[in-house]
């Protein structure tokens, strides 16, 4: 068992790559980096690669996890340097740890996540009112958003996904920063908050906005790495 | 336009379509290259980029230092919508200019359903549809690949057509284009030039007027072009660039893997297929040069699986040779080997089950007829006996599904030959009943496709079953291959209907693209856009009807809207062979050592190339 916890990038063009072709490209570059990638067993072996959370199309993502498991060992500066030669435009490792003895899965540990969403700020609203609007919006005791499910649209209140909500504004830019709960227990994508924010809060276009993820935690604000 | 893209990427399906940036792509700077090619493919990313000879191409003109060549896809109607609500021009992936800043711009014409989408994306980019109407600072704007054997329905709209294959004639086009434009000449006076270099057809030279029929009533030339213009061949063809560094796209496309070509051509003469006849004559790639390639691939890419491409791979003499050594040096890495099309009989199934570790997805044969009779007539060369045995081993060694191929509207078929069909597929399926071990699993899939008669074939002067017939056909066969562990597909008549009008039609066939086009046909060839309603709209704007050309019988006598384009093929050949259909008599492959005559090493000067330097002596003039 030769498990490595890996800390990487996915900026640019790499926004708009699905999950899937995340979890391709990844396999594609060890490949082509000739990393000893070990499989699963079965008729099907793919290649034990598994990730913290997905990234929704066109969000940035700049402290993101994934872990790997190869058939030898090998120095995890080593693997940095040797994936990241291999790795197209957009996605670059930024650090690897081994794990030694069990760490928990990523998926399982990932508990929430900060975002930045950025856009040019219209004349009407300064960083005042931004903030207000804010503060208005987090007063709510619930927030009611339609969710597209497999069979329909569902009501789901996302309030108690949204930890914190704050912005600021410098020169023409808006930010507005989000703690959001993700992974398997509570999730909130940071384009619903956004959307039900624009809605009465902030007259703003949704898709005007840039996303870029910030940071994933575990339970307690704990880092990733944390644990081993 | 990077911020309004970015809005329009934010909302669009699989934004990754418009993004580039995949690995191997090629980014130049602009300013170094001394002329700018555009390779656009006239449908979506996903489509044009599992399509080998844009990777050839470009590797062909990149590898030149004072060239430079980026690609451009037919935008999803999505993003089209979007584009042109923001005002944005079709633009390239690599450095996002609009296709109207290139000097080149070359189209793949790889289906006849894709040429409204031609038009549809010089539109998009700003670019006068027709030649005539282009300026100096306008691309030139040239097309090549299967379609351009008859692409007088696309004559006005495009500068140069090239003939046969590209990778050397490419580097022609680009060295004249340079010397025009260093001595300043004038639109034409390039046209003119592009004209001198073999394999180039510009359409503007040549003049036409039509009988009723269609068929040819008087045909000038310009005194300065050539009257027949002849395809181009690779005469070596280990001698050519590979691309070994092909592009890999981050996104799932048709054909995720890598695509190692073993061969050109194919001899088997299957009567209806136009590739037989316009990659003549076959030339095989030795082994080394591929298991050295298969090498470099593997390591560039980081792709899973390697395909071995060509028109019928199981032929190629070296495959177990190359097979082998595929499993040998490349297994323990986990890369697969796929054979995309494998010939009804017992040793494709061997070569598939040695290179199929897994035997999920389903073995495909292609029977094309469902009787012996019909078989003969479309000189197939595939038994009966050969498919049972091809399904039982297959059946055998695990897999539980089989796809079986044929076409309906064949000439001189009968009921009896759908009749054959149908208990062609039952058989397959008791075999598979008696034989296979997860019964449960099984399944016989039956696709019936229309027959399109196709120019430069021995069936060019066929014409198609109408509409109703095929419908009718259709019905016959959907009623009865049906129950558990049988599946029926068919195509829609109506669009195999206008491929046939399109692959056989003439130049009174433009103004009809262009109002099809200008009514909103896009994305023909997909049943989601495909409006057989504003066809018809288009047809009857200028007197016609769908099926016109279609549906004509033309006579050995008559020339024909495509002759003076040369596959290499002689159309005495091509007589011969007609008749000989209809006699039910078969022809001999060329493999064997035995020359039919088909005329196309004498009139290319090229020889067939087989593994371990065979050659076959051609007959110089049998007819």
């Amino acid at each position: 068992m030769n498990l490595y916890r890996i800390c990487y990038k996915k900026v640019g063009p790499m926004r708009y790559i699905s999950h899937l072709d995340l979890l391709r490209t990844m396999e594609r570059g060890s490949r082509r980096a000739r990393l000893p990638l070990a499989f699963t067993q079965g008729f099907n072996p793919h290649p034990r690669i598994s990730f913290a959370a997905p990234l929704p199309v066109g969000v940035q993502g700049e402290d993101e996890y994934m872990d790997l498991e190869l058939e030898s060992p090998m120095q995890a500066p080593v693997l940095v340097e040797r994936l990241n030669t291999c790795l197209p435009y957009g996605l670059e490792i930024l650090e690897a740890r081994e794990v030694k003895g069990t760490a928990p899965s990523l998926m399982g540990m990932v508990e929430q996540a900060t975002y930045v969403a950025v856009t040019i700020r219209p004349a009407d609203i300064n960083e005042k009112s931004l903030i207000s609007s804010i503060k208005a919006f987090m007063e709510q005791q619930e927030v009611i958003i339609d969710k597209k499910t497999k069979k329909g649209t569902k009501a789901k209140d996302i309030r108690p996904g949204i930890v914190k909500l704050s912005g600021d504004s410098k020169e023409d830019r808006l930010f507005i920063y989000m703690t959001l709960k993700t992974g398997s227990r509570e999730n909130v994508r940071p384009e619903e908050v956004l959307r039900a924010l624009v809605k009465g809060y902030l007259p703003l276009n949704v898709e005007d906005f840039r996303i870029t993820r910030t940071g994933l935690y575990a339970a307690g604000e704990r880092t990733l790495f944390a644990g081993f | 336009m990077e911020q309004l893209l970015e809005r329009i990427l934010a909302t669009v399906e699989k934004p990754s379509r418009y993004v580039g940036g995949e690995w191997n792509s090629i980014s130049k700077k602009w300013d170094q290259a001394e002329v700018k090619m555009a390779f656009a493919f006239p449908d979506v990313y996903e489509v044009g980029m599992s399509h080998l000879g844009m990777q050839i191409l470009y590797k062909v003109v990149n590898d030149r230092p004072d060239a430079l060549m980026e690609r451009v896809f037919a935008p999803w109607v999505d993003m089209e919508e979007k584009m042109r609500a923001a005002g944005l021009p079709l633009f390239s992936l690599e450095s996002r200019r609009s296709l109207a800043e290139f000097d080149v711009v070359g189209f793949t014409l790889q289906y006849e359903m894709s040429f409204t989408n031609i038009l549809n994306m010089l539109d998009m980019a700003g670019i006068p549809m027709r030649s005539s109407d282009r300026k100096g600072d306008n691309p030139l704007v040239i097309a090549g690949g299967p379609c351009g054997f008859n692409p007088e329905p696309l004559a006005p709209f495009i500068d140069a057509f090239v003939l046969g294959e590209g990778e050397e004639v490419i580097n022609a086009v680009l060295d004249v284009y340079l010397a025009q434009k260093q001595q300043q000449c004038s639109r034409r006076d390039t046209l003119s030039a592009l004209a001198g270099v073999e394999g180039i057809y510009v359409p503007v030279f040549y003049q036409f007027e039509y009988k009723q029929d269609g068929t040819v009533k008087e045909f000038k030339s310009d005194s300065l072009v050539p009257t027949v213009v002849k395809k181009r061949v690779v005469a070596d063809v280990n001698d050519v660039p590979f691309p070994t560094r092909p592009i890999v796209p981050h996104t799932d496309v048709v054909h995720d893997r890598m695509m190692l070509e073993v061969m050109r051509g194919c001899t088997r003469g299957c009567r209806f297929c136009q590739a037989g006849t316009i990659y003549r004559p076959v030339r095989e790639k030795d082994p080394e040069n591929l298991l050295a390639q298969a090498e470099e691939l593997v390591r560039s890419t980081g792709w899973d699986e390697i395909s071995l491409t060509s028109l019928s791979s199981s032929d190629y003499s070296g495959i177990s040779e190359v097979i082998s050594g595929l499993v040998d040096r490349h297994s323990s890495e986990r890369i697969n080997v796929a054979l995309p099309s494998l010939r009804a009989d017992a040793f494709s199934v061997e070569l598939a089950k040695e290179v199929q570790r897994v035997r999920r997805s389903s073995l495909t044969f292609a029977p094309e007829a469902g009787t012996q009779r019909l078989r003969d007539v479309i000189n197939k060369g595939v038994t009966e006996e050969n498919l049972m045995e091809a399904v039982t081993s297959a059946f055998k060694a695990g897999w539980s599904s089989v796809k079986l191929y044929f076409m309906i509207g064949l000439p001189s078929e009968t009921e009896s030959d759908l009749e054959g069909i149908v208990s062609l597929a039952r058989r397959v399926l008791e075999a598979g009943r008696n034989i296979s071990r997860s019964k449960g699993r099984l399944r016989v899939t039956v696709s019936a496709s229309s027959f399109v008669p196709k120019s430069h074939t021995p069936f060019q002067w066929e014409p198609q079953d109408s509409l109703i017939e095929l419908q009718e056909k259709q019905r016959f066969l959907k009623q009865r291959i049906k129950g558990k562990g049988l599946t029926f597909n068919w195509h829609e008549g109506q669009v195999s209907m206008l491929e046939a009008d399109l692959a056989r039609g003439n130049r009174d066939l433009a103004p009809v693209l262009e109002r099809a086009w200008a009514l909103g046909c896009r994305f023909d060839g997909w049943s989601e856009c495909f409006d057989f309603s504003k066809w018809e709209k288009a047809f009857e704007c200028f007197g016609i009807k769908p099926g016109d050309y279609a549906l004509r019988r033309y006579s050995h006598e008559d020339v024909l809207p495509w002759d003076h384009l040369d596959a290499g093929v002689s159309k005495k050949y091509l007589a011969l062979e007609h008749k000989r259909a209809l006699d039910g008599v078969p022809t001999v492959d060329c493999r064997g050592g035995k020359c039919p005559g088909c005329g196309i090493c004498p009139s290319l000067e090229i020889n067939t190339q087989l593994v371990g330097g065979k050659s076959v002596e051609p007959v110089q003039d049998l007819l």
